[in-house]
């Protein structure tokens, strides 16, 4: 030591390595009890944590009361991309459902009406059905399910080819249980039997086949009913990744449906939506009968139809 | 703090042992972890000690707008002071004025819509202090932040979806402690502001 601070050349030196050596000493302690300590916050009191709440986790989407009648029209006007003009209203209404939702019991039906459906039309006499909407618009139409169905319809949404293939392929596809394979070089529809994503040309396709299908207009009637399934599937499968999709799907909605419904009733039906499994859904087609009428090829409603829509007046789904 | 003594003319004197100190105290805090909690909270756990801070939401906002509608950007801008306002409101009858649990829920459920008016009673534990509010003496909020997209009508906002989090403190009689909330809120624009039309949401303490 004396040799050490003889060498080490006076007592400035020492206390600095002193210092030094004190504050290294200080510093690995500090370090050690840091590192082996379990984590604790830095508090100026030293009282820890308490657990004020325990984990909790709920969702809610609206309680709409009682039952939604909504007429879903597919026009075959008003479609520039595929050559049809005039306006989607005073087109013929082509595709026809009915979509009743029990937003209680978050179930429903689709019933799909085939458009030559023979049917008294108020004011118009006996036509085909699709004939509605060319003679009244939309609210004629309305009245004419009105008064053939003695259901009352809340609300009509209305599109075109335009507009369906647009909305499918904006929102990127829909995803569809394509129920026979389809060679139809009239409406362009080329899928296999199966589970498909389809694009907006084959969507519109897959809705509009109906030469070379067994059951013609059934069967067309039917794929319209799988391709609003198909729909409500795809919106609940993007929404439950990415919850802003419901807005991707009321913007879109926006933009190529025309409709009735108040935004407000729009918003809540579209997040009811989101909690209706689609298996909870019947897809009707409604009991008809190939015909003719004046030398023109109709469909007539079987009694069957009579007694559904009794049912469905009664509150039943199917 | 390293930064601190290095630029201190006082500590620059006590020399190499400071900034050794310094620098080795650090390197056991960063270290020492392992928890995977990120470290130690800078947040206060104990109380009254520390002064509250008001509770203000960041929100980043964006606007989803029809063709030929407003300006995205525009659209967004102008309906962010609405959004943050609201959320401010649920914030602050959720977590802030519910300590002490005198006030009632009343002012929270008249945020939501109607449609989901019972659903949201009957799950405040999951959308606010809930049942807990009556052991908590104050909340104070350390973080408040939001992200929001709007869906824009022809000229005004008609609908939302935000994602919601916010953590704070609560004091209780027997300490003090973090509380937390996760949410995606559904909004619907109404005349006067905005409505709750949907939630998912989580609160408590997370794993």
């Amino acid at each position: 030591m004396t040799r050490r601070s003889d060498q080490g050349g006076g007592p400035v030196r020492r206390s600095l390595l002193w210092v030094v050596t004190l504050g290294l000493v200080a510093a690995l302690a500090a370090g050690l009890v840091v590192a082996t300590s379990p984590r604790q916050p830095a508090t100026a009191q030293d009282t820890p944590a308490v657990t004020v709440q325990r984990a909790h986790a709920g969702s809610g989407t609206p309680a709409l009361k009682g039952r939604l009648v909504l007429l879903t029209i597919g026009s075959d006007s008003g479609a520039p991309k595929f050559g049809r003009g005039g306006t989607a209203e005073s087109g013929r209404a082509d595709a026809l459902q009915l979509v009743i939702i029990d937003t209680a019991k978050r179930r429903g039906s689709i019933v799909s009406f085939p458009r030559d459906s023979y049917v008294p039309i108020p004011g118009h006499g006996t036509n085909k059905i699709n004939a509605a909407m060319a003679f009244g618009g939309p609210p004629l139409l309305v009245a004419t399910f009105e008064q053939l169905t003695g259901l009352t319809i809340d609300y009509y949404a209305l599109t075109s080819f335009d507009g369906l293939t647009d909305i499918v392929n904006k929102v990127g596809k829909v995803q569809v249980n394509v129920d026979m394979n389809l060679r139809d070089h009239f409406a362009g529809a080329f899928l296999d039997k199966g589970r498909r994503n389809l694009s907006g040309a084959q969507a519109l396709a897959y809705a509009r086949a109906r030469k070379t299908l067994p059951g013609g207009d059934f069967d067309r009637s039917r794929h319209q009913g799988q391709l609003l399934l198909g729909g409500l599937g795809t919106y609940q499968r993007q929404v439950a990744e990415d919850p802003t999709k419901v807005l991707s799907w009321l913007g879109i909605i926006r933009d190529e449906v025309k409709t009735d419904l108040p935004f407000p009733e729009l918003l809540r039906l579209a997040l009811v939506a989101t909690d209706i499994p689609v298996s909870g859904i019947i897809n009707i087609p409604v009991p008809a009968v190939a015909g003719s009428a004046g030398g023109a090829s109709v469909v007539r409603l079987l009694p069957g139809a009579y007694a559904l829509f009794g049912r469905l007046r009664a509150g039943k789904l199917s | 703090m390293i930064v601190a003594a290095r630029t201190n003319p006082k500590l620059r004197r006590a020399g190499l042992a400071g900034v050794l100190a310094g620098a080795l105290l650090a390197g056991g805090c960063t270290s020492g972890g392992g928890s995977g909690s990120g470290g130690p909270s800078s947040e206060p756990t104990t109380g009254s000690a520390v002064p509250a801070r008001p509770l203000q939401v960041q929100l980043v906002t964006v606007a989803k707008v029809p063709p030929g509608g407003p300006n995205a950007r525009r659209a967004a801008k102008q309906a962010a002071p609405g959004l943050e306002r609201f959320l401010d409101r649920y914030l602050t009858a959720a977590y802030v004025d519910a300590a002490g649990g005198e006030g009632g829920w009343d002012r929270l459920i008249g945020l939501f819509d109607r449609p989901v008016r019972v659903s949201a009673r009957k799950q405040l534990d999951a959308l606010s202090l809930g049942a807990n509010a009556t052991e908590v003496s104050a909340v104070r909020p350390s973080r408040a932040s939001a992200r929001a997209v709007v869906l824009y009508g022809e000229q005004r906002p008609a609908a939302a979806t935000v994602r919601l989090a916010f953590d704070g403190t609560a004091d209780t009689a027997k300490g003090s402690g973090r509380v937390h909330l996760r949410s995606v809120l559904q909004l619907l624009a109404t005349g006067d502001g905005w409505r709750i039309a949907a939630f998912d949401s989580r609160t408590g303490t997370p794993k």
